[in-house]
Formats: structure tokens, C-alpha cells, sequence
């Protein structure tokens, strides 16, 4: 059987380490379950430098070397294969994730270390390279979910260079509940996670000391433009370019698909009764992109139905069975995700915090009408406030996300989103809009993107964080520099220097007081737009048609 | 015995830490100013500084 090595990238380097890459935990489970040799070597965990990788790549003869991430790690990977490369010749390198999954050709193109690139989810791809290894073959293509390297030859039978292969689409999986348990033994839970453990959102997760997360479902059914779902949401398309070449496409103007999975109540409280057991947890963190779209697509009993089992199976916190305030002797577990502004309801606000729920994030984005309306969230300034009331009510605290730097956003969304700030009193520090490999406006914006870096794609991926410091800026009415100083001015609610900033922009605009404080011009000519949205439930259905 | 690799098998060799030192103090004190930059919170990240060629500049 394959001897695999399994490496977590380097992410988020300013922080300490707090998530446990789910990817890697369920891939090395399900190499584990088909009998293979499996090891994991955790860099964004212990983060020892490259003397302790060498031995790392040294202590075996390994078959496979694997890794994937998030776009974000792209530079701890690229460090990570030169070195396996050199230290491991002839093993086969495998990457894969939404790094891979959202720009598969330019990975290849910048990692010429890497051998295979596994595009989208590599539940079933991965499983069938291992067993292509233990059957001596390495027709990589005749898989499907793959990018590979091709030789060439001359008519000499002299080798003349490769070239890139795109094998056929992968399937989605249609039962997740097929998926074993994430392999969390495989990672430094005592040494390194759980003493990380603490999550700044709520009460309770600001006292947590042993938390895991896990992934309930895959997918959303929302289109919002600076998203990005790399493969696992039915958002991929393969299409054929004028050479006849396969180009992996995401969502692009008027054209999306989605493909909705999600576990089945019975197996989410298992995973989580069986955490809490195993490792005495008292904290969960939902991963999820949006549990609200699964409970819509469930017909409101998805979320209910987990609830109830929370209850039944004993993980209620005690100080909500016992109305008392949270402190460090409450047992039980809390729990977090994701909510959304318009798919929420109060009823099933109020069971999820019955059964635990903490804190729910919220991507309200933005509080102004305008700016909404384009950005494909299906939300509204009035459902965020009726989420916000909603939610606060529930004994839940809502996470008020905020974005700034959207195409379009002018001095008037500036001033919106003030007032709701004050009104609602929300402390926040609002990401900068950044358009992501695999988002709609990456699509759009891919030429100004690459042109604020040389021309250098390479350098914008490696210049990406987590939006909190501008990158790529895709606003049309200001620049880098407007955009950095006018959050400053925002969130001391200087709206005096703000107003006084307006006037000197108008005029070096030609924009006189009273009209639109906006040069937006739309790039997306609507009239050459072919509408097609194509949304599936996939799956785990039986919860739906109770 | 280190345990920075996990797995369901043993590995022919071990990987021992050599990175086993502990955060030093000057460490601990940058890292926990960084998360407070501002106002009256600012700092010489010293492995940063770049000494000049001038002599003068070096001052035992």
C-alpha cells in the first residue's frame, strides 16, 4: 500500500494557528480506511522552519508527498515543494485544495515541482491515485479530477518538453455521509489547537479551551460576487477555449451554478457527540459556508433536527439548561457558523441558541442600497437589521462583517454605513474587497488585478491575506490609498473630514454637489449577458421531505 | 520522542526537534507590542535593524 505523506501549509502567519485543516483530516482518514500508510506533518501547527521539514521529507521513503490549501497558502506551499523536490526525487507530488482547484494551469505553470494537481474535491480523486501507486501505473490522466504533466517527444523519440493535461470532471460525491471522521489524531490537538482554542466572537468562545471545527455541508446557494467555492459547490465548469484546450471556470456574469450537500442531523451530532467524548471538546465552530442555505433547502428542519439531537444526546450547555450566566464550569458544548441575513428566521434563531449556538457570522457587508444591489448577496440593508434584532433577541451574537472598497461604493455607502454602525452599535474594522482566484469578480477585474502587479499573477497571489490589508483594488472611485484612510475616518465616525474629503475628490472629479459621488461604469455590458442559474440538491434529501 | 509526525505507522527514522527553543523574551515582547501598534505602542524589531557601515554607528 502508498506510504503517504501528508503537509499543511504555512497560512495566516500573524496568527497562531487555530483551525485544523478539515481537507487534510478527512483525506488522510480516507487513505487510512482504504489501508494505506499515512503519516502528517502539520507546518501551520508547529511552524519549526525547514531544518525539521528536512527530516521531515528524510524519514521515510515516502510514495506520495500531498498538500492543498486555500489560495492563501501559496506561499508556504511554493517554499514547501522546491524543498521537497530536492530532498525527495522520486516521489510523486500531489497538490491540491482551492489553491489548485481556482487557477490549475498558472499552478502548474509557477510549481513546476509539482507532478499532479487534484481540481476540486479529492474525496474519490485522491483514493484512486493511491490506487493507480500501489498498481505500479501513473496514467494520472485516466483519472478523473486531474491536472497533469505530459512529456513530449520528437520524432527521435527524444524528449522535448510536457504539457499540461486536464483530465475529465470530477464528480461530486452525492452522499457525504459516505465520508469517515476526520483523522484529528493525526494533528497536535493537546500540543498546539486546543490551547488555541479560543475564538474573540462571544462569551463562550472567548472561554473555550478545548475546540474543534467541523464542516456540516458544502455549498451556498448565493452568488455574491467576491466569493469563491473552488469546486465543491457545483460552481466549476470545464469549458473549451478556442484551441480546444479544457479552462476550469467559475462563475462569470449571469452564468452560476450550485450543487447543495449536506450531512444528515444524525451524522453531524454523531462526528460531534464522538469529539466530545474522545477529547472532552466544549466548543465546536461550524465551518460551514452558510447554514442558512441548508436550512432553507431542508425546508426549516435541518438546523431543528441538529438542535434536538444537540439536546438529546447530552451536549446542551448547562448554563442555558440552567438559565445561568456562562462561566468556566459550564460542561456541554457551544457552538458557532455562519448565518445569512435574508435565510435566517427568528423560530430557528431561537432553537439554535437553546442548544448552544454562540455567536452566528453574519457578511452584512454593507449597510447602503445601492451597494448591495450589486453584489449578489440577495440581502438587504433592512433584512441585515431584521437578522441583527433577530439574532440579538435569541441571546445569539451576530458577528456584523463589513466590507469596503465594492466596485461601486461612493461617499454615500460610506455615510450609510456609518449611521448603521451607530445605530447598531457595531465595532468593526471592515475587510477591503478583494477579488479572490475563483470569484466572480477575479473573472471580471483579471486584467486590472494583474496590471496593479506588473502584469505579475503571481505576485498578486503571494501578496493575498485575509482582506484586512488592501491588495488587488477593484473600487472604481478610489484608489489604495482613499480606501485605507477613509476606514480610518469611518471607524472614528469623522464625518466631518470624510464630508470635507468629498469636496476635494468632486472636484478633481468634475462631479458637482448633488449628483452621484461615482465614476462607476459597469464593466459587464448586461445586454451580451446570457442568464443562467442552475441550483441542486444533492444528496441528503430525506431531511428535506419530512 | 518528538511527535511532530503523526501517523498510522512508524517511520524509519524520527524526527527529533531542533527548534526547540523556547520564545525568547525580545520575541515575546515584539510579538505582543505588534498586536498593539499604536499611539504610544511602537518598538525596535531588532533583528531587523540594519547596522551601518560606519564605524561610528557600532558603539560597545
Amino acid at each position: 500500500m502508498a506510504k503517504i505523506l501528508f503537509i499543511n501549509p504555512l497560512v495566516r502567519e500573524e496568527d497562531d494557528p487555530r483551525h485544523v485543516p478539515y481537507g487534510i483530516a478527512l483525506l488522510a482518514a480516507i487513505a487510512m480506511r482504504d489501508g494505506h500508510q499515512v503519516q502528517v506533518y502539520d507546518e501551520n501547527a508547529w511552524r519549526k522552519g525547514a531544518d525539521v521539514r528536512e527530516q521531515v521529507l528524510n524519514a521515510d521513503h515516502w510514495d506520495v508527498i500531498a498538500l492543498g490549501g486555500i489560495t492563501t497558502a501559496y506561499g508556504s506551499i511554493k517554499t514547501i515543494v522546491k524543498h521537497a523536490r530536492a530532498t525527495c526525487p522520486d516521489t510523486l507530488i500531489i497538490l491540491g485544495g482551492g489553491v489548485l482547484t481556482s487557477l490549475p494551469r498558472d499552478m502548474m505553470d509557477f510549481l513546476p515541482e509539482v507532478d499532479v494537481g487534484v481540481i476540486g474535491e479529492a474525496f474519490v480523486t485522491l483514493p484512486e491515485i493511491l490506487s493507480k501507486i500501489d498498481a505500479g501505473q501513473t496514467d494520472w490522466e485516466n483519472i478523473d479530477g486531474i491536472i497533469c504533466r505530459r512529456t513530449l517527444a520528437d520524432e527521435q523519440n527524444s524528449d522535448t518538453g510536457s504539457e499540461l493535461v486536464i483530465s475529465g470532471q470530477r464528480t461530486l460525491i452525492p452522499d457525504l455521509d459516505s465520508l469517515p471522521y476526520p483523522a484529528w489524531d493525526l494533528f497536535p490537538l493537546e500540543e498546539v489547537y486546543f490551547p488555541n482554542s479560543q475564538v474573540l466572537f462571544s462569551e463562550e468562545g472567548m472561554l473555550a479551551q478545548r475546540r474543534l471545527d467541523i464542516n456540516a455541508s458544502y455549498g451556498c446557494s448565493l452568488i455574491c460576487r467576491y466569493c469563491y467555492h473552488l469546486g465543491i459547490a457545483g460552481d466549476m465548469k470545464y469549458e473549451k477555449d478556442e484551441n480546444n484546450n479544457i479552462q476550469i471556470e467559475f462563475d462569470k456574469p449571469g452564468n452560476y451554478s450550485r450543487t447543495i450537500r449536506y450531512h444528515s442531523p444524525e451524522y453531524i451530532v454523531g462526528l460531534v457527540k464522538h469529539a466530545y467524548e474522545k477529547y472532552n471538546l466544549d466548543f465546536i465552530g461550524f465551518l460551514d459556508e452558510n447554514l442558512m442555505t441548508m436550512d432553507q433547502y431542508s425546508k426549516r428542519t435541518w438546523l431543528k433536527e441538529i438542535c434536538r439531537l444537540w439536546i438529546e444526546n447530552g451536549m446542551q450547555p448547562t448554563c442555558i439548561h440552567d438559565g445561568i450566566e456562562h462561566d468556566e464550569n459550564c460542561t456541554g458544548v457551544h457552538w458557532s457558523g455562519t448565518s445569512h441575513a435574508t435565510l435566517c428566521n427568528k423560530e430557528t434563531l431561537e432553537v439554535m441558541r437553546e442548544a448552544g449556538c454562540s455567536h452566528l457570522i453574519y457578511g452584512y457587508e454593507s449597510f447602503s442600497p445601492h451597494v448591495m444591489k450589486t453584489i449578489g448577496k440577495g440581502a438587504t440593508p433592512k433584512t441585515n437589521m431584521r437578522s441583527f434584532f433577530w439574532t440579538l433577541e435569541s441571546g445569539i451574537r451576530p458577528i456584523p462583517n463589513q466590507i469596503i472598497g465594492f466596485p461601486n461604493e461612493d461617499f454615500q455607502a460610506i455615510y450609510d454605513n456609518m449611521a448603521a454602525w451607530e445605530k447598531l452599535g457595531i465595532v468593526v474594522k471592515p475587510f477591503f474587497a478583494t477579488p479572490y482566484p475563483g470569484s466572480e469578480w477575479f473573472t471580471v477585474y483579471r486584467d486590472w488585478i494583474e496590471e496593479q502587479y506588473d502584469g505579475n499573477l503571481e505576485k498578486y497571489i503571494l501578496d493575498l491575506g485575509d482582506a484586512t490589508r488592501i491588495t488587488a483594488v477593484i473600487s472604481h472611485n478610489f484608489n489604495a490609498v482613499e480606501l485605507l484612510g477613509l476606514r480610518e475616518l469611518m471607524m472614528s465616525f469623522d464625518y466631518k473630514r470624510i464630508g470635507e474629503y468629498e469636496q476635494y475628490w468632486r472636484n478633481n472629479h468634475n462631479i458637482p454637489e448633488g449628483e452621484p459621488s461615482t465614476i462607476f461604469k459597469d464593466p459587464v455590458d448586461k445586454s451580451t449577458v446570457k442568464k443562467t442559474t442552475n441550483i441542486k440538491l444533492v444528496g441528503r434529501i430525506d431531511t428535506a421531505a419530512k | 520522542m518528538s511527535n511532530l509526525l503523526k501517523g498510522n505507522f512508524n517511520t524509519e527514522k524520527t524526527v527529533v526537534d531542533t527548534n526547540t527553543s523556547e520564545e525568547s523574551l525580545e520575541q515575546r515582547f515584539e510579538k505582543e507590542a505588534l498586536k498593539k501598534l499604536g499611539g504610544s505602542i511602537a518598538f525596535v524589531a531588532k533583528k531587523e535593524v540594519h547596522w551601518g557601515d560606519n564605524d561610528d554607528s557600532k558603539k560597545d
